[in-house]
């Protein structure tokens, strides 16, 4: 999902944010997923007017695959955080797709981003 | 994230964050950002740059010194802002011009609101960065998250001395600027308390708790103490309402809009305190302002702008009920005083009488004037309580919210001063007599009742109905005896009220006496039917039958010596009326009774409608000569009557405007030892004359002492029968429940003194009614 908003956006537009990786990936997501992060959320403040804030980018200081596995679960939270009770979460698939090598890592990750 | 996985496990560890991490560096790099950030320059820093110094160095074990350091960053650009914005616009104070004081208040709290607004915006701004500091070092090391020690901050290095007292006393300046009538900028006065009310200064005390509100409730009780003692210098009571009325409006909007609602209760205490409580009692009686006043000008809006006030402290309503009490009792005392006045008039006219019978003229007229004059007083004082009443139902209606506590004082009060005439039942009866009699010719039935269901109302406040319904069974009977009821609806309805108000029984004997008019009525055709079959007596009669316990009239018959043809024309119905009835005993009332009689005087015959006494009286002169003179004591002795009766009687043939006999000597009384004789030169324009007896229609001194005494004894009868009836039924009493049963159920007509209703259970002892128990507290019933 993160790949498809990168190859689909226009930087003018003003929903999308841009997230970048050390490595020189970049993705680009909806303001909203971005906002799941609560570090995201206080850098893209507008009232802030921080230096990212003003350019939507938003540097993560971590290697493509995690800060796309950490998007991607971002996007995942936001999707399911608004859904009824009833519905049934997938953990387990998105658990299936994640591969043990990074975890550590994407926990160092997670925990920077407030998630 | 929280993952437990299966399968082969890979982890690889993390790589390092950074190369090195060299804390001072770090640090001083974050100052300088955060230095900047104060100084509104974000816009070139990095926010992820920032974040993870702060990281970094919670990371590494350097969190109390990232902590300590930003709040002596922050503590710094306190002191700098207040140096630089807030200590310049300090107020000077000794200015004289208040508007000008006012002006600098207003910017003074200006500036203050706006160092807080740029410390808030620059710690919403900190604590972003430093959030990571907030979620990890400042939680485990149990100090404030680093907003609230900005808060903190903000208390110990802005509002300190002296500014603080600045604040205070600028707030306070413009709450007087704007009591004194003028307008003020409200914002800054709001922005500063609200700043205020957001510190604490201990857990759930704000600053605005501690330092303000003690402040400014101090500075509204001086104020509002000299404003009410004002107030009531310069204002009629009205004008005083108004304003107090306005001044609490006022203070609510302000602590509405611009001070902490917490504010609201006291400062309407301080209100209440000292504007209405302590004037309270002032204001209602002011001499020609006060409650009377606006109840004499229908000055329906101060009054319920009165009320308004008055109910909002726990005094007002007692005080405004005294009042109202008081003002019911003088209007009262006066209306009774009137009436009373009468008595004075009376003993005046008295002597203006007799002055006038020394002349040889005047007569007998004043006594007759002196009676209509008493009547018309009996009717005015109704009226005026009629009046009294509407009056102050209307104030009760409109201005007093139909408060059920006003209402009671009102009627307690109403009660009082109609019980404090003792003449009020036979007042009442009376003006219910003169409406039924004439008063209610010409209007509709509704007008009726109307005139009659105003006059229940006051029935309703007297304690003594007994007495009320003797009075009213005299006039009724005289009304019915005259037939001069003028409708017979009008006289039913009012029976119908009173059985509403009092029950049954109280109009048992009433309704008695309408049964026995109509009986009567049949009786007599029935008898006149009988007399054409047989022979008829020379005098013609109309007989009323009364039954002897309905009727007010004593049952021993006056007595009274009847000329022969009157006998035998007695005689003749008594026998048709015994045939028929048997087992009953007529008793002939000769002082109710009235009769038509031809008298030939040397001009003309005459027909004269006398009394049935004055026709027995003239018929002593039928067989005599013209001349012959008849002693009273000679009168006496042929008819037996009265002196009383006879007095009256030979008054009015003798004294009054017709007369019929001749006095020797002439006068106005009539004395023992008078002589009368025929008067034949009489004339007179009419052909028939009606010569009514003189009789007062408020009761002389005397006869109100018999009534009185009637009336005592039928109350003794009462309660005896009432004591009877309630240990019949309980058997067993002790003395003090049975005096409060007994005074319970005779309530309904009269109240009972509790010595006599003591007095009668003794008396009925004595009977072995009751008895005594051994506990002597207590009685039981002897069957």
């Amino acid at each position: 999902m993160a790949e498809d908003a990168e190859m689909r956006a226009e930087p003018s537009d003003n929903d999308w944010i841009r997230v970048t990786s050390n490595d020189g990936f970049s993705y680009m997501v909806k303001r909203k997923i971005a906002n799941v992060s609560g570090t995201m959320k206080n850098m893209l403040d507008m009232d802030s007017k921080y230096a990212e804030s003003l350019s939507r980018t938003v540097p993560v200081m971590q290697r493509g695959i995690i800060v796309e596995k950490m998007l991607e679960y971002m996007a995942f939270k936001a999707y399911y955080e608004t859904v009824g009770p009833k519905e049934d979460i997938p953990v387990h698939e998105y658990m299936e797709r994640l591969p043990p090598e990074i975890v550590l890592e994407l926990l160092l990750a997670a925990d920077f981003q407030e998630l | 994230m929280n993952v437990a996985r299966r399968g082969k496990p890979k982890i690889k560890p993390p790589r390092k964050h950074g190369t090195t991490f060299n804390a001072e560096k770090t640090w001083a790099e974050l100052a300088n950002n955060i230095r900047e950030i104060q100084n509104h320059d974000a816009s070139n820093l990095s926010f992820e740059e920032n974040y993870r110094f702060a990281y970094n160095m919670v990371l590494h074990k350097e969190g109390k010194m990232l902590y300590d350091g930003v709040k002596k960053l922050v503590a710094e650009h306190l002191d700098t802002l207040a140096k630089d914005r807030v200590i310049p616009v300090f107020p000077t104070g000794g200015q004289d011009d208040p508007m000008q004081r006012s002006q600098e208040a207003d910017i003074f709290l200006k500036a203050l609101r706006g160092v807080w607004d740029d410390h808030i915006s620059n710690m919403v701004k900190l604590g972003q960065i430093l959030k990571y500091m907030d979620r990890v070092h400042t939680k485990s090391e149990k100090v404030p998250e680093i907003c609230e020690a900005g808060l903190h901050l903000f208390l110990k290095h802005v509002i300190r001395p002296p500014i603080q007292q600045h604040i205070v006393g600028a707030i306070l300046n413009q709450v007087r600027f704007e009591r004194d009538g003028h307008s003020i900028n409200r914002s800054p006065v709001k922005g500063c308390v609200d700043v205020l009310l957001s510190l604490d200064v201990e857990p759930s005390v704000t600053v605005y708790k501690r330092e303000l509100e003690p402040a400014f409730l101090r500075e509204s009780e001086t104020f509002y103490q000299a404003e009410g003692a004002k107030l009531l210098e310069t204002c009629d009571a009205p004008e005083f309402l108004r304003r107090v009325e306005a001044r609490f409006e006022s203070e609510d909007s302000r602590t509405h809009h611009y001070l902490a609602r917490q504010t609201a209760a006291p400062l309407r205490q301080i209100l209440k305190d000292n504007l209405l409580t302590a004037h309270l009692a002032t204001v209602i009686s002011l001499p020609n302002s006060g409650l009377d006043n606006m109840v004499d000008t229908d000055k329906t809006d101060s009054l319920a702008r009165l009320y308004r006030l008055f109910i909002m402290v726990p005094t007002g309503l007692p005080t405004l009920k005294r009042s109202l009490k008081e003002s019911v009792a003088r209007r009262g005392r006066q209306i009774n005083r009137a009436s009373s006045g009468a008595e004075g008039v009376d003993a005046e006219i008295d002597v203006v009488g007799d002055e006038g019978d020394r002349k040889g003229k005047g007569k007998a007229r004043p006594v007759a004037n002196a009676a209509a004059q008493r009547l018309a007083l009996a009717l005015k004082w109704v009226e005026d309580v009629l009046e009294l009443r509407d009056k102050f139902v209307a104030v009760w209606q409109s201005a007093f919210d139909k408060d059920r506590e006003v209402e009671s004082a009102l009627n307690e009060a109403f009660q009082e001063f109609i019980d404090s005439n003792e003449r009020s039942p036979e007042y009442i009866s009376l003006f219910i007599d003169d409406n039924l009699k004439k008063g209610l010719k010409g209007k509709t039935d509704a007008e009726v009742e109307a005139v009659l269901d105003k006059t229940i109302v006051v029935f309703r406040f007297l304690t003594d109905k007994d007495i009320f319904e003797r009075y009213y069974k005299g006039h009724l009977a005289k009304r019915l005896l005259h037939g001069r009821s003028v409708s017979d609806d009008a006289e039913r309805g009012m029976l119908a009220k009173l059985k509403v108000e009092c029950g049954f029984q109280f109009t048992q004997k009433l309704e008695g006496m309408f049964h026995d008019i109509k009986l009567s009525g049949d009786t007599m055709q029935a008898y006149n039917a009988h007399l054409a079959k047989t022979t008829a007596p020379e005098i013609n009669l109309s007989v009323i039958v009364m039954t002897s316990t309905f009727w007010p009239m004593s049952i021993s018959a006056s007595p009274c010596t009847f000329t022969p043809e009157m006998a035998r024309t007695c005689k003749s119905f008594e026998q048709f009326y015994l045939s028929r009835h048997s087992g009953r005993r007529l008793t002939w009332q000769p002082s109710l009774g009235n009769a038509d009689v031809r008298a030939a005087f040397n001009a003309a015959t005459v027909e004269l409608n006398v009394s049935t006494f004055s026709l027995v009286i003239l018929l002593q002169f039928q067989c005599l000569d013209e001349d012959a003179v008849l002693t009273y004591s000679e009168l006496q002795k042929a008819t037996s009557i009265e002196d009383r009766e006879l007095q009256r009687n030979l008054q009015s043939l003798a004294c009054a405007k017709y007369k019929i006999l001749k006095k020797h000597p002439p006068g106005r009384d009539v004395d023992k030892d008078d002589s009368f004789s025929f008067n034949a030169a009489f004339t007179s324009p009419l052909r028939k004359l009606k010569i009514s007896t003189i009789s007062s229609k408020v009761e002389s001194g005397e006869e109100r002492k018999e009534t009185r005494d009637r009336v005592d004894e039928e109350r003794r009868y009462q309660t005896e029968a009432c004591i009877v009836r309630i240990m019949k039924d309980r058997k067993h009493m002790t003395h003090n429940d049975l005096i409060n049963e007994v005074t319970r159920q005779l309530a309904g007509r009269f109240h009972p003194d509790p010595f006599n209703i003591k007095r009668r259970i003794e008396g009925l002892i004595e009977k072995e009614y009751l008895e005594r128990c051994e506990d002597r507290k207590s009685y039981n019933y002897c069957a």
